[in-house]
């Protein structure tokens, strides 16, 4: 039997949209804050990026941390010395995690299976390492301080004060909205189901004449870039950009949030980022040693609910309707 | 009927009249909330245990402040930076919170610093970076515990004056800014002195195995090897360097030790002669220790160790100083901290104004022996104490 996951199979793309639309809006209804709102659709994207590589291309990445906390010092860096504006801070974040995890794949793709995931642990140490040093520029072990959150401005004119947290929030959930479409878009293009083919079989798509590496490494990109927008709007959120951006901590974190949530599923991604940053908070005002209690969250997850979140509220969507069939429409591979 | 209507009109009427008063009396009791930044879980678990219990202490001497009731509420920090600012945001954001106190990492109280600052807040904090009085000083935040200069000043000083034959120190870092300034300030003494420094070992901050380093000191032959790490790593090392047999072979002295709950865990087979740098030592015989001993043995059953100390008297400090201004008013009450002099356990302790830093006492003491013990928390004698403070020109500190 088959350890990978199955074929991801979901709704179609405007259900599934209208979806994430809703979870944008009742996400800062039900929550406490619109700040923990704001939190877990960071980590969601940060997530999303990851699930590019362990859902659809079968890459289990260590490395997601580094392009995380790249795109974090490199968008406080723009602002603070080169007084970049928001959406430019944000697209150098991008770059450099793209141009970061570039290098990082080029290398790392070269090998397969455990020596890959080795090879990302190792990157992951060595960028700890560098932004430790680096304390001029990073702040080293105390972090790097006063970080600006920029309002979005024409002409100076400041047309959204992004200071109020209920503002910011609205600002990440329509990034979040575009990032997840143009996802989606990308997975169910050609582009998307090479991926998919290379994680079932990668000799079978190098068969076929796909240049497996080209498109992994093409994959390692985008995944970069979009972990590094995710750690940009982290640092803007907390005006902070912590060394613990950047560790091997983080990277586990947002694996852990990917699987939780569904590898596979885009969907499940804002769904795992949720669980995990809700349950953080619920969980350790009830006990001290509360990351074991998410230990054994995570093993139940990949013991009984293989699909993660996602898979356990499709399955569960199923049960409740016994005689329906999944028509051919409705089963659109993703 | 028509009589009984018109009192059950009157009634409601009346009621109704007393709503707003009601309204209003119960905005008066309306409770403080102060704000306890506690790293009750994660790595830091241990050190947030004491720390809250010793704001809860504080807490529990002003039932009320100003007339209003005074509530208590933890946020934790989980050990994580990041997490610590944004629960700070939330509190400022949601609940209009102004009163902050703890934190265990420098990283998190110097960002919430920020955050509150910007709040018009107040925060004090016992962390020891010292930035937080230095460079990144600002008008809300005020720190209770001595920074590097003065911990390397209280223990070197006094242990080259105590010890004029020994002439070669060797040093074991952690590599990074804490110990970078520990490692620099100690080279200045040793230049002051005339104290021959012999050698540096520098480890990562992963480090949990010293015995390279070890066997450098030892074959450079130091008269006194110090440990410039804290924490875990302090320990190990300390326990790593007894089993070397250095303890024989030259002094060894721990400048930024954790106090009692490192020293319980260490033992006194470990401590005995070994020389330990201090923020605070519950046997200190000052009024406010005196008290603060007995009120920690009557609530927990225990000795004060130095979280729940610095806790205390900064939750106990801050309180006061709401009482002083007769307001709760963010910017008057950090006037009303700003030069204020109080009985603190290190004895009479004063806020500087220009840095906000509290000029208090730093200790150096010595591990006793087993069979000096006078009960199971007797583990080590005050040598010596002293207060040595950077002059607030030299800060980086812009306050004044």
């Amino acid at each position: 039997m088959s350890e990978k996951n199955p074929l991801p199979v979901g709704p179609r793309t405007p259900v599934l949209l209208l979806l994430v639309v809703a979870s944008l809006v009742l996400l800062p209804l039900v929550l406490p804050s619109a700040t923990l709102a704001t939190e877990i659709l960071i980590f969601a994207l940060a997530a999303l990026a990851c699930n590019l590589l362990l859902g659809y291309t079968g890459l289990l990445s260590f490395g997601q941390g580094i392009f995380f906390g790249v795109g974090a010092y490199g968008a406080a860096l723009l602002m603070i010395h080169l007084k970049w504006g928001l959406f430019a801070a944000l697209l150098g974040a991008a770059v450099f995690g793209a141009l970061l995890a570039l290098l990082v794949g080029a290398l790392a793709i070269r090998r397969k299976g455990i020596y890959f995931v080795m090879l990302t642990l190792a990157f992951s140490q060595m960028a700890y390492f560098l932004a430790y040093t680096l304390s001029g520029w990073t702040g080293g072990d105390n972090g790097l301080l006063d970080v600006p959150r920029p309002n979005i401005e024409v002409f100076g004119h400041v047309l959204v004060d992004l200071a109020d947290p209920r503002h910011f929030y609205a600002f990440v959930a329509l990034l979040f909205l575009l990032i997840f479409a143009f996802a989606l878009r990308v997975i169910r293009s050609p582009f998307g189901s090479t991926l998919l083919a290379i994680r079932e079989n990668e000799t079978r798509a190098a068969a076929i004449g796909y240049d497996t590496r080209h498109f992994k490494i093409l994959v390692f990109m985008l995944s970069g870039a979009i972990t590094g927008i995710a750690g940009a709007l982290y640092a803007m959120l907390l005006h902070f950009a912590p060394l613990s951006n950047i560790d091997l901590m983080m990277s586990e974190n947002i694996l852990i949030m990917t699987i939780i949530g569904g590898t596979g599923s885009l969907f499940g991604s804002l769904l795992g980022a949720g669980a995990i940053v809700v349950l953080g908070d619920v969980l350790s005002e009830l006990w001290p040693r509360w990351l074991m209690l998410l230990g054994l969250i995570l093993i139940l997850v990949v013991v009984f609910m293989r699909g993660g979140l996602w898979g356990g509220l499709a399955e569960l969507g199923k049960r409740l309707r016994p005689g329906r069939t999944l028509s051919t429409k409705t089963k659109e591979t993703l | 009927m028509q009589r009984r209507t018109l009192l059950k009109a009157g009634l409601a009427l009346g009621a109704l009249g007393s709503l707003p008063l009601g309204a209003q009396r119960a905005f008066a009791e309306e409770p403080l909330v102060f704000y306890g930044l506690k790293s009750m879980s994660g790595a830091f678990a241990s050190y947030g245990k004491y720390a809250d219990m010793g704001s809860r202490q504080a807490i529990a001497e002003h039932p009320q402040l100003l007339g209003r009731p005074l509530q208590y509420k933890v946020i934790d920090t989980e050990g994580n930076a990041g997490k610590a600012v944004r629960k700070v945001q939330e509190a400022i954001g949601q609940d209009g919170a102004r009163f902050f106190q703890g934190c265990t990492l420098s990283s998190s109280a110097l960002a919430v610093s920020k955050e509150i600052n910007k709040a018009g807040g107040v925060f004090m904090t016992p962390v020891g970076a010292d930035e937080i009085t230095g460079k990144d000083c600002n008008l809300s935040t005020f720190r209770w515990s001595v920074p590097t200069y003065g911990a390397i000043r209280e223990t070197l000083v006094p242990m080259i004056r105590q010890l004029p034959q020994a002439k070669r120190w060797y040093t074991i870092t952690p590599q990074y800014v804490f110990g970078d300034a520990l490692l620099d300030n100690a080279r200045k003494v040793f230049a002051e002195f005339g104290v021959e420094h012999i050698g540096n070992s520098y480890h990562s901050l992963q480090e949990q195995e010293f015995s390279g380093y070890l066997t450098n000191a030892i074959a450079a032959k130091p008269d006194v090897l110090v440990l410039l790490n804290f924490g875990s790593q302090s320990s190990n090392a300390l326990r790593q360097a007894v089993n070397f047999g250095i303890k024989e072979r030259m002094k060894v002295l721990l400048v930024w030790s954790a106090g009692l709950d490192q020293f319980q865990e260490l033992g006194s087979d470990v401590l005995e002669g070994v020389y330990l740098g201090a923020q605070y030592w519950h046997q200190v015989d000052t009024p406010l220790n005196k008290a603060l001993v007995a009120a920690t043995q009557k609530a927990y059953g225990i000795n004060p160790n130095y979280p729940l100390a610095a806790d205390y008297i900064g939750t106990k400090v801050m309180l006061d100083a709401i009482v002083q201004a007769g307001t709760f008013d963010g910017a008057s009450v950090a006037r009303a901290l700003q030069g204020m002099r109080f009985q603190g356990p290190t004895g009479e302790e004063l806020i500087r104004p220009g840095d906000h830093q509290v000029l208090k006492d730093y200790y150096l003491l010595r591990g006793k022996p087993q069979g000096q013990l006078r009960d199971e928390d007797d583990l080590a004698e005050v040598i010596s104490s002293g207060r040595s403070f950077v002059e607030v020109d030299h800060t980086g500190c812009a306050l004044a």
